[in-house]
């Protein structure tokens, strides 16, 4: 199986690859994983507070190109958009743009639960009463 | 139906021929090769015991001097055998099979892990990385990373035996359960395959481990 042109430029040229302070107010976080191959893959969106707009995303997957190619480009998709918007973001877009054959669709359902998860992580730690609090003490 | 070999008796397939005793085995599935019926919960000993007979039974020494037919039906019925017994033998695997054998597919509906076993798998690719670039690097900042891998191994392979105790504490509930029907049923293999796709991406995790330890240790 050969690895489409798009998939190929992002994983060797991967878009917004890292991560950002921990503990970070504004950041929502998603670690999410796939059994069937054991990929990994750590979604980092920075989230206007006043107006809910994704002002930066990092990523930092380890597992195939697929799944690299896919985060890659969720960072650059979800930029700029409110978090609603990113939140109905479908894994079939990720699929379209990248050519992604059947065996690798899972790597696009594992980047748009990333999306999620990070949001949902945000949306926690936004909340009046968890916000004065600070957030190492609450995963531990 | 099948015919013995030995006697031409017609039956249903089963390990051995309900006449005469010799060697059948074509087209069984691993449960009914060992004579066993299609349920999660096996007690081990008498897994061990049906085994141990049926092998002494079938045992291609016991037909060195007989027919070719008969000969080549105990080495195929033998290895059907050592197969279900491996097979049937450790609850994961027993597990994957069960899932397999009624038509289920570990991945269906099952694409994501709990968070948490996100995080640490996460955690346990990033000491990974650190290795790979220590090992280039001078030996004191690999070999305490080595070490740091090396116990998350262990840790690792305690959860899955961990996971493999949560099987079997659970197999006779998802027995009793897995006849009915419907949503209840689903719910149960759905539990069965979280707790296999856990071990399975821990497995996964801890091929990753072993593959770098030891081209650690060969560089």
């Amino acid at each position: 199986m050969a690895y489409s042109e798009k998939v190929i430029e992002h994983y060797t040229n991967p878009r917004n690859v890292g991560s950002f302070a921990k503990g970070e107010d504004n950041v929502g976080t998603g670690v999410v994983g796939a059994p069937e191959c054991g990929d990994v893959m750590k979604l980092q969106l920075k989230i206007n507070p006043e107006n809910g707009v994704i002002e930066d995303a990092k990523f930092k997957t380890f597992g195939c190109g697929s799944a690299i190619a896919s985060s890659s480009y969720v960072t650059e998709l979800v930029k700029g958009k409110h978090i609603e918007e990113a939140m109905t973001i479908k894994n079939t877009v990720i699929v379209k743009e990248l050519n992604l054959p059947p065996v690798k669709i899972h790597c696009s359902v594992l980047a748009e639960d990333a999306i999620k998860a990070a949001i949902t992580d945000w949306k926690s730690h936004q909340t009046p009463a968890s916000a004065q609090e600070p957030r190492k003490a609450q995963e531990s | 139906m099948i015919k013995c070999q030995a006697c031409d008796r017609e039956q249903q397939p089963r390990l051995l021929c309900a006449q005469c005793g010799a060697p059948l085995g074509a087209g069984l599935d691993l449960f009914a090769a060992l004579g066993l019926p299609r349920k999660l919960t096996i007690d081990p000993a008498r897994l061990e015991q049906t085994y141990h007979d049926l092998g002494r039974r079938i045992h291609p020494d016991r037909f060195a001097s007989k027919s070719v037919r008969l000969r080549d039906a105990s080495l195929r019925a033998t290895a059907l055998l050592t197969r279900a017994y491996r097979t049937l033998r450790d609850p994961v695997s027993r597990g994957l099979y069960w899932l397999e054998l009624n038509g289920h597919k570990l991945a269906d509906n099952n694409k994501s892990v709990p968070a948490d076993l996100a995080e640490m798998v996460f955690e346990v690719q990033e000491q990974l990385a650190d290795l790979r670039v220590a090992r280039d690097g001078s030996g004191g900042e690999a070999e305490r990373l080595r070490g740091a891998v090396d116990e998350r191994r262990t840790e690792l392979h305690r959860m899955i035996e961990g996971g493999s105790r949560e099987l079997v504490q659970n197999f006779a509930r998802w027995d009793a359960h897995g006849g009915a029907n419907g949503a209840g049923r689903d719910a149960l293999v759905m539990e069965l395959k979280l707790v296999l796709s856990k071990i399975a991406y821990l497995r996964t995790l801890i091929r990753d481990i072993d593959r770098e330890l030891d081209s650690a240790q060969a560089a």
